[in-house]
């Protein structure tokens, strides 16, 4: 059982997940009191959905990448804050749809981009990532303050349950919901062999642009995230997010080439990265050198994270 | 719906109205890439219920006409028929499965980290909807990749941890299970055992007894014999000869495929040949395997040694061993000029004491797409191109020119994409490569596959002259002619350790061909 547990890809996030954990609650016994846990939840969801948002189009292979999705995530917080929230829209039950369908919408532009028109990923999601900052500090251009609404909550609990954990609920029953679809496994399939797939009869590109929107989707559910922590349009600090992102899924066994991996590992990655910046802070290490040790145990994190898991079967004839 | 259930649908027993349209027509087809007009005049018919064999030199177009069929390129002129219907624009890869078309391709198209299940019925399913229920699936994987196998496969392992053969059988079973009218195989026996492919055969009539049409493409010219009721030639792109199986001798197709009057000379072998030289490459003790009897193998400069045996007994190991890739239990030694000895432990001692290897996988271990024929050449061998610390490429050039001449490449030019040559070509390339570090030990795996006759012609000669003039050669091969031809000695590979040693009298056909299978099994 251990085993097979730890030959999973995401077999090191979790022990160093695990691990962070325990270290922040030596480092500031508060940090393990049940009564902190929703705002510590909501204060690591954004970042981790975003982490999440980056690893479908990292799946689907053939150089797949979209670091569009920090950006997508403010443009949807700075929709939601400039223009949804304080019109009739501002209900949840219309306002959550609009906001995932928007990044549904950008990220099958992304997809299209990258597959249809053949730029290369990085590139075409390079454009989108100055378009979508571009567009969100134009919407939020005004600082500019939440009116009362239903996002609230979900930076704190509803009832016993932490709001933020219904936002992770977003991505989960999505994905699990796909799993029941040849969708995930016909993502794995493109991603691990986009010229077998191809041959075989699958429809590449559009396996390719659904994965995009799917990550648009979870990039967009950030956004509502964001809005809930801070209750206000933060139009660019999404820019920052994308990056850590991309380092969380790979410290989450997920590697750049695609087919392997998972959004499980993402989020655990997710998770050690927020850890790490926590118990750097509860240590009190100088903001001058956070950045260093941080990159220093990330560099080494992903280095070690690629030898635990996705080792190489080879055969044994 | 595809299908229903796991047992093999009943065939139409009716003739349908179509019935006087060949299954599969293909007339005048063409297709250009660029200035190379890969495809000129394609024509040629399948009927249901019979095997075609389609046969031509690499670059003949074969291929492509496949990659057309596939929908993977459309045909810039002519038509491609299926049931008197010209699909021609409207085929695409994913249309071309309800055209009742599969095709395997020479490549072994499998996705390596997925399970054999999902590699099996790769395509089948839509983007949300599942066309085939998993029980049906397993059931119809399982017992076509049995009957490929010959035992029951592990449908949820990963293919990557399967032998080449047995992937390449994930890939004919992801054709079969579909349950195609018209099934494509375009060399997809290359990269199968002996026991694989014959299974595979039995298969074959089985269904196109049933009605299946088969479009069987091969150099084997005895598969070609053992399936094919008739032959179609291809040569430069246009159909020159369609023959039935009996006046498909391999001389004859030799002589449509090559255009000339002359037969493939047989490489002189054994006989007209010096007696080899001293030893230079001493193997002692190698163990393959935990458990498996070591034995010792000496090689001699001038002599063709060849390395045989069914797919996975061995061979491979030990000529991965021989060149340092994979060391084995056991000593490799070269004797060096000056009468000492060194141990061959990794690549770099291999390199540096003149061992040269030319790996199997062409695609992945031996060419790097992205670079012209000249730099492909040039790699292991700037140093010689340098002069006062700057690097000429003028004479890499001038090197490679001489190679082109002695080995017959056909190339646009020196500094043209080496994936714009054929795979023969580019084969001659890798081996002009290491022949220009000059070598007193050639190492070869599988140097032949998938490369046409008139390449395979020119590489026995340069191998023979090679030896000629003192080269070890130690090569791999899966075809039992040009082993049984080319080569001084054949070491036969059984069950991870050397089986018998095989030469002059004893290396026939039919002791070689035992030889593979003795011991294992009874």
């Amino acid at each position: 059982m251990t085993r097979r547990l730890l030959a999973r890809p995401y077999a090191f996030a979790l022990v160093l997940g695990l691990a962070l954990l325990a270290a922040n609650v030596i480092a500031e016994p508060s940090f393990g009191r049940p009564s902190n846990w929703p705002e510590e939840l909501a204060a690591m969801t954004p970042f981790a959905l975003v982490a999440l948002a980056s690893t479908p189009a990292i799946l689907s292979g053939g150089g797949g990448l979209d670091i569009s999705v920090g950006p997508l995530m403010s443009l949807a917080n700075v929709v939601l804050v400039v223009w949804l929230l304080p019109s009739r829209l501002g209900s949840a039950a219309v306002a959550v749809p609009l906001v995932l369908l928007l990044g549904a919408a950008a990220g099958a532009l992304n997809g299209t981009l990258a597959t249809v028109l053949r730029f290369q990923p990085v590139l075409a999601t390079l454009c989108m990532l100055f378009v979508f900052s571009g567009l969100a500090e134009a919407i939020g251009d005004q600082p500019t303050s939440a009116p009362p609404n239903f996002t609230t909550h979900l930076a704190h609990s509803l009832g016993p349950v932490p709001g933020a954990l219904l936002l992770l609920v977003i991505p989960a029953a999505v994905w699990l919901g796909l799993r029941r679809t040849p969708f995930v496994r016909t993502l794995y399939l493109v991603g691990g062999d986009d010229i077998a797939a191809l041959t075989a009869g699958v429809r590449v590109h559009r396996v390719r642009i659904a994965a995009y929107a799917l990550g648009g989707v979870f990039a967009a559910t950030a956004g509502i995230a964001l809005t809930a922590l801070v209750q206000a349009a933060s139009p660019d600090v999404g820019l920052r997010y994308t990056l850590i992102a991309l380092a969380a899924v790979s410290l989450g066994g997920t590697p750049l080439g695609g087919g392997r991996g998972g959004l499980l590992g993402s989020f655990l990655g997710a998770a050690s990265i927020y850890l790490l910046q926590t118990l750097l802070g509860a240590l009190d290490v100088t903001s001058t050198w956070l950045q260093l040790i941080y990159g220093a145990l990330l560099a080494s994190g992903a280095i070690l994270s690629a030898q635990v898991g996705a080792r190489p079967r080879r055969s044994r004839a | 719906m595809i299908h229903a259930a796991a047992t093999p649908p009943a065939h139409d027993v009716t003739p349908s109205p179509t019935n006087a349209a060949p299954l599969l027509q293909v007339r005048d087809v063409a297709k250009a890439f660029g200035a190379t007009r890969a495809v000129r005049a394609a024509t040629f018919e399948l009927l249901a219920g019979e095997v075609v064999a389609l046969v031509g030199e690499n670059g003949s177009g074969k291929s492509t006409l496949v990659k057309l069929l596939g929908g993977v390129h459309r045909a810039d002129a002519g038509e491609i028929r299926v049931d008197g219907a010209d699909l021609s624009t409207r085929l695409a890869p994913h249309t071309t499965h309800a055209a009742g078309i599969a095709i395997v391709y020479q490549e072994v198209l499998v996705v390596p980290p997925r399970s054999v299940l999902d590699n099996v019925w790769l395509g089948a399913d839509g983007l949300l909807r599942e066309r085939i229920p998993t029980t049906v699936k397993r059931a119809e994987a399982t017992a076509t990749l049995t009957a490929l196998l010959g035992s029951p496969p592990n449908l949820d392992a990963p293919a990557e941890t399967l032998s080449l053969s047995e992937r390449q059988a994930c890939c004919i079973a992801r054709a079969l299970v579909r349950r195609p009218r018209i099934l494509v195989l375009d060399e997809a026996t290359s990269a199968l055992d002996v026991a694989t492919r014959d299974r595979l055969f039995a298969l074959l009539s089985s269904a196109v007894a049933d009605g299946m049409g088969v479009l069987f493409i091969s150099h084997r010219m005895d598969e070609v014999a053992a399936i094919a009721d008739r032959v179609t030639v291809l040569r430069s792109g246009e159909t020159v000869a369609s023959l039935a199986r009996e006046e498909a001798s391999t001389d004859v197709l030799v002589r449509h495929m090559t255009g000339s009057g002359h037969l493939v000379e047989r490489p002189a072998a054994g006989s007209g040949r010096p007696a080899p030289g001293r030893v230079v490459l001493r193997a002692r003790s190698i163990a393959l395997r935990p458990g498996c009897a070591p034995f010792d193998v000496d090689v001699r400069a001038g002599e063709l040694l060849g390395l045989a045996g069914l797919e996975g007994h061995g061979q491979d190991d030990f000529i991965k061993a021989l060149c340092g890739l994979a060391p084995a239990r056991g000593a490799v030694t070269v004797e060096q000029d000056d009468g000492g000895t060194a141990g061959i432990a990794g690549p770099r001692e291999a390199a540096r004491h003149g061992i040269a290897y030319l790996p199997r996988e062409r695609k992945t271990e031996a060419i790097f797409p992205t670079l012209s024929v000249r730099e492909n050449f040039g790699l292991p061998t700037l140093g010689l191109d340098g002069r006062l610390g700057c690097f000429r490429a003028r004479r890499t050039a001038a090197r490679l020119a001489a190679f082109v001449e002695r080995l017959s490449i056909r190339l646009a030019g020196a500094e043209a994409p080496i994936t714009s040559l054929s795979g023969g070509n580019q084969q001659k390339v890798l081996l002009a490569r290491w022949l220009a570090t000059r070598p007193r030990i050639l190492l070869l795996n599988d140097p032949t596959r998938g490369i046409d006759l008139a390449a395979k012609r020119d590489l026995y000669r340069v191998l023979t002259e090679l030896a000629d003039d003192g080269l070890a050669v130690v090569m791999l091969s899966t075809e039992v002619d040009e082993l049984v031809e080319l080569m001084d000695r054949v070491l036969v590979f059984r069950d991870g350790t050397l089986g018998a040693t095989l030469a002059g009298e004893s290396l026939g056909r039919q002791r070689l061909v035992s030889a593979y299978f003795d011991g294992s099994g009874s």
